[in-house]
């Protein structure tokens, strides 16, 4: 036998014409058995990593699925070397091969490529192109540039050989897979003895934003990198939160940058939006926030019995009052359907006044008690008129009622005279 | 005699009475209500002069709003207005000539078409007539 | 002037025979002359029944996609159309209401003795287009109950043996209720029946005419009865009475309990809990729940089917089964069994209500 050192690593190989006949065999076999590869490209980093174990070869597969394999990108675009090369000096670094990069080289190999704008042209005239100064914003890159072994780099979020579009579902990064794969780091395991809290992505899930876009599917709903940037990922500064939220939520931000509100907090340093509503575990607003008192938002800054006191208490009566006109007025409306009356116009009126409470409780955000009590007051008006209709139904009903007992009255008249007849007529004949 | 003429007499007029009241509602019955058939397919929205050129209004139509806007060269345009999104109403701004919701931001073209924010689908377009002096709003065939 | 009409028409329409006898009909009085009434309070309320069902027609739509909606167009936005369509359904089960004490009545008399053998079977036809009438029209308004219903009651049509499947086809339009469903009850309920009814009512009509009024065994036996009323003006002016006192009860109803919309139905829904059919069928939907799933080796709802339909049928023969004079042993019996049959159907109805158990 003897041993050869080649394409399939030490083998043994039987000799002489019986090793002949074997080789050609085995040749045979092999080529009948390997996937048939385009016959112009012979990529040896394919064919060797495929046969060994395991670990070396799952980057085959992984790339295969990639969206760089679909690009028509091969190994040698990250890894150098030489594909035609069948022997192992396929991987001579005098051919330009590089090995596996260490940590901090990925960002540079990677924008290599991603940061040139011509090159990525090639392959979609509107491509993205990374900006390495974006990336320098953001707090995975300073903290790696301080020799962080553990922080996030390209690959800890996009992947290594399976990198795929954010656009397709079962990337790392499509939107909804976003939140996982942040928590991949962002958990308090990981992130253990670094300073700040680690919960971010267990607060998220529980929120509003967490519930819409992971249970509800609702893909507008904000993941980690909407508020917090994707390749410059950093918490927005204090004084641009209020920006970051009115990207989806812009009226009620526009409301805000006008208001008193945003200027004494921007002053004092409080996070705008995030200062009531919190930033990952946001959670449905109650009313019971506008006041100064325990489990309200506003007694953190505002004292009990100051004129913001008397505001948030007058604003809050319009609201409850609102509130329950609306039910009680909605329910006058399911009697008078109850009753086979017609009720649209008084639910076109209703659905107008539910309307009006979005926009008070939005219009809140003016803190300006006089604008907002008169929104408030704008959906009483409509309230109103959806319960007089709702009482002019009912009232009709009970016009009905009063209709049919006049012609009952009239029946039983009718019938009276009709038995007096009878009587009369079968009374004998002298008494008539 | 006498009452036998009397009490006939009065079997004639409360038999009148009563055929009045069973004839007069048969007949206001047989009289066409205002709407001539359910709004649900097919509603009068405006009158002809109500809105001025680049202006809206919402309008009840089977039990959920529509919105009737009069664009700036004249021309009437008729949707849903429920956001399909998470459900609000609508409205128009005249500033950026795009249908508004101002719950999350949404924005919708006049023909309805989804075009900035949340809102997943197009607005349902609804078919506008002329009739006279009325606007008249009807569901496309769905 | 109004009686020169009057004589013109006269003159033209030839109408002398008719009155003739109508002049000349008698109603025998005794102790329960107070049942000849019902048959007649059957015919007025059923000519109520056409009058409103004619006004509901100038406004209903038999789709799938506007029956629901034209209905509460009818009680929400046409003049009254809440009074006319309350009355209709109303006076439909005060009409099943009125037939069936009719017919029971004219059974434990014994009417149906030769020669009243046809009478009795044209009566238990327009019984059972009556019942027709009110499972067409029930399905009419589109509304979840109706709905649910209507697949209960074609449902059990089509566990009948052998024709079963072919009963459920034609009556559904199809496998399943759709809105073929409702267009095709509604042929049946303005077109096919009242066609049906037209003639046999005349025949019934005729034969009672011809026949005159039965008088009961009971009474045969006991000195007979004690005289006779014309028809005009004294029978006449009773029913009058009868009939005004019934329409008295219709505008009560129809302004005390109006008749609810409900919800538009939902094919693709679940059917929602507690559907049941209306009272009249109520009776034989008890039954049917009550019954153990298998008898012997038969589907319980198949014997059930099959007893209620024996059942039927004897009760449809009884002139034929019972003694010709209505008197004697097997009289009895046959007494026996209506009082029976009567107990039955309150019982079971009034069970039905009350949510009796069953499978």
């Amino acid at each position: 036998m003897a041993t050869v050192h080649g394409l399939h690593g030490r083998l043994r190989v039987p000799a002489g014409r019986r090793g002949a006949v074997v080789i050609l065999a085995a040749a045979l076999a092999g080529l009948l058995a390997a996937p048939p590869l385009p016959a112009a490209t012979k990529n040896s980093c394919v064919d060797c990593h495929r046969e060994l174990e395991p670990e070396m070869a799952r980057p085959i597969a992984e790339f295969g699925r990639s969206i760089h394999a679909a690009r028509g990108l091969e190994c040698t675009a990250c890894h150098g070397g030489d594909p035609t090369d069948e022997d192992i000096t396929a991987m001579d670094p005098d051919k330009g091969f590089k090995g596996r990069p260490s940590r901090d080289e990925i960002a540079a190999l990677c924008a290599s490529c991603h940061a040139d704008a011509a090159y990525m042209k090639r392959f979609n005239p509107k491509p993205y192109v990374f900006s390495i100064a974006e990336w320098k914003t953001s707090v995975h890159c300073k903290l790696e540039s301080e020799g962080d072994k553990k922080v996030a780099t390209c690959t800890g979020c996009h992947g290594v050989h399976d990198i795929r579009s954010p656009d397709d579902p079962t990337s790392r990064v499509y939107h909804r897979n976003v939140p996982e794969t942040c928590a991949a780091c962002h958990n308090p395991e990981y992130m253990k003895g670094r300073p700040g809290k680690a919960d971010q992505y267990e607060q998220y899930v529980g929120s509003v934003h967490g519930i819409a876009l992971l249970e509800k599917g609702d893909l507008s709903a904000p993941a980690c990198n909407d508020c917090h940037g994707n390749h410059g990922a950093a918490p927005p500064g204090v004084r641009n939160v209020a920006h970051v939220c009115g990207t989806c939520h812009g009226r009620v931000a526009e409301l805000f940058g006008a208001s008193r509100m945003k200027a004494a907090m921007d002053e004092a340093g409080m996070p705008g939006c995030v200062t009531c509503h919190g930033n990952h575990d946001i959670q449905p607003p109650s009313d019971d926030w506008i006041s100064t008192a325990e489990d309200g938002a506003c007694g953190d800054c505002h004292e009990p019995g100051s004129t913001a006191d008397r505001a948030t208490q007058s604003i809050i009566a319009a609201f409850r009052d609102l509130d329950r006109s609306i039910v009680t007025t909605d329910s006058l409306l399911q009697r008078a359907e109850v009753l086979g009356m017609a009720t649209e116009y008084g639910r076109g009126m209703l659905r107008e006044a539910s309307d009006q409470v979005i926009t008070a409780r939005a219009t809140l955000h003016s803190f300006d008690e006089e604008t907002i009590t008169a929104v408030a007051a704008d959906g009483q008006g409509l309230v109103d008129r959806a319960r007089d209709a709702a009482e002019g139904a009912l009232r009709d009903w009970r016009n009905r009622r009063v209709g049919m007992g006049v012609s009952v009255v009239v029946i039983l008249l009718l019938i009276a005279l009709l038995l007096a007849k009878i009587r009369s007529m079968e009374r004998p004949a002298t008494e008539h | 005699m006498k009452r036998r003429r009397f009490l006939d007499w009065l079997i004639r007029i409360s038999g009148t009475v009563l055929g009045g009241f069973v004839l007069y509602p048969v007949v206001r019955y047989l009289v066409p209500p205002r709407i001539p058939e359910a709004a649900s397919r097919r509603v009068v929205a405006a009158k002809v002069d109500e809105l001025a050129p680049d202006s809206y209004k919402i309008f009840p139509f089977g039990g959920n709003p529509g919105i009737l806007i009069r664009t700036e060269d004249g021309e009437y345009r008729a949707l849903s207005a429920t956001c399909t999104h998470l459900d609000c109403t609508v409205q128009y701004r005249d500033d950026e000539n795009v249908i508004w919701c101002a719950c999350h931001d949404g924005k919708y073209s006049l023909d309805g078409k989804n075009i900035s924010g949340p809102p997943p689908r197009p607005l349902e377009p609804y078919a506008v007539h002329v009739q006279g002096d009325e606007i008249v709003v009807e569901k496309t065939k769905a | 002037m109004l009686v020169r009409l009057r004589d013109w028409i006269w003159e033209r329409l030839g109408l002398e025979p008719i009155v003739a006898i109508a002049g000349h009909k008698e109603v025998p009085l005794h102790r329960h002359t107070f049942w000849y009434y019902w048959g007649g309070m059957t015919l007025f309320l059923f000519g109520v029944q056409v009058a409103t069902g004619i006004l509901l027609l100038l406004y209903y739509r038999p789709s799938a996609d506007e029956a629901y909606e034209s209905v509460q167009f009818i009680m929400t936005q046409v003049s009254f159309g809440w009074l006319i369509r309350g009355i209709h359904s109303w006076s439909a089960n005060l009409m099943v209401g009125a037939a069936m004490v009719h017919m029971f009545s004219a059974f434990m008399m014994k009417a149906y003795r030769r020669p009243r053998e046809a009478t009795w079977l044209s009566g238990m036809v327009l019984l059972a287009l009556t019942l027709g009438f009110g499972f067409s029209g029930y399905l009419l308004p589109w509304n979840e109950l109706a709905f649910f219903a209507t697949k209960v009651g074609t449902d059990i049509a089509g566990a009948l043996p052998g024709i079963g499947h072919f009963m459920l086809v034609f009556l559904r339009g199809g496998e399943q209720i759709t809105g073929g469903t409702l267009t095709r009850f509604f042929g049946f309920h303005v077109a096919v029946l009242p066609a049906i009814t037209t003639v046999l009512l005349g025949l019934h009509l005729y034969l009672v005419q011809r026949h005159g009024m039965s008088v009961p065994p009971s009474v045969e036996d006991t000195g007979g009865p004690r005289g006779a009323m014309k028809f005009v003006p004294g029978f006449l002016l009773r029913d009058a009475v009868g009939w005004l006192a019934a329409l008295a009860v219709l505008a009560l109803l129809a302004a005390l309990f109006p008749w609810e919309l409900g919800q538009k139905a939902d094919p693709y829904a679940p059917a929602p809990a507690g559907i049941r059919p209306e009272w009249y069928f109520g009776w034989m939907f008890q039954t049917l729940r009550m019954l153990p799933a298998h008898v012997l080796f038969l589907e319980g709802e198949l014997v059930g089917i099959l007893g209620i339909g024996l059942a039927g049928l004897l009760w449809m023969v009884a002139p034929f089964l019972d003694s010709p004079d209505g008197r004697g042993g097997r009289a009895r019996l046959w007494t026996t069994f209506g009082w029976l049959a009567i107990v039955y159907i309150i019982v079971f109805t009034l069970l039905m209500y009350r949510g009796g158990g069953g499978h």
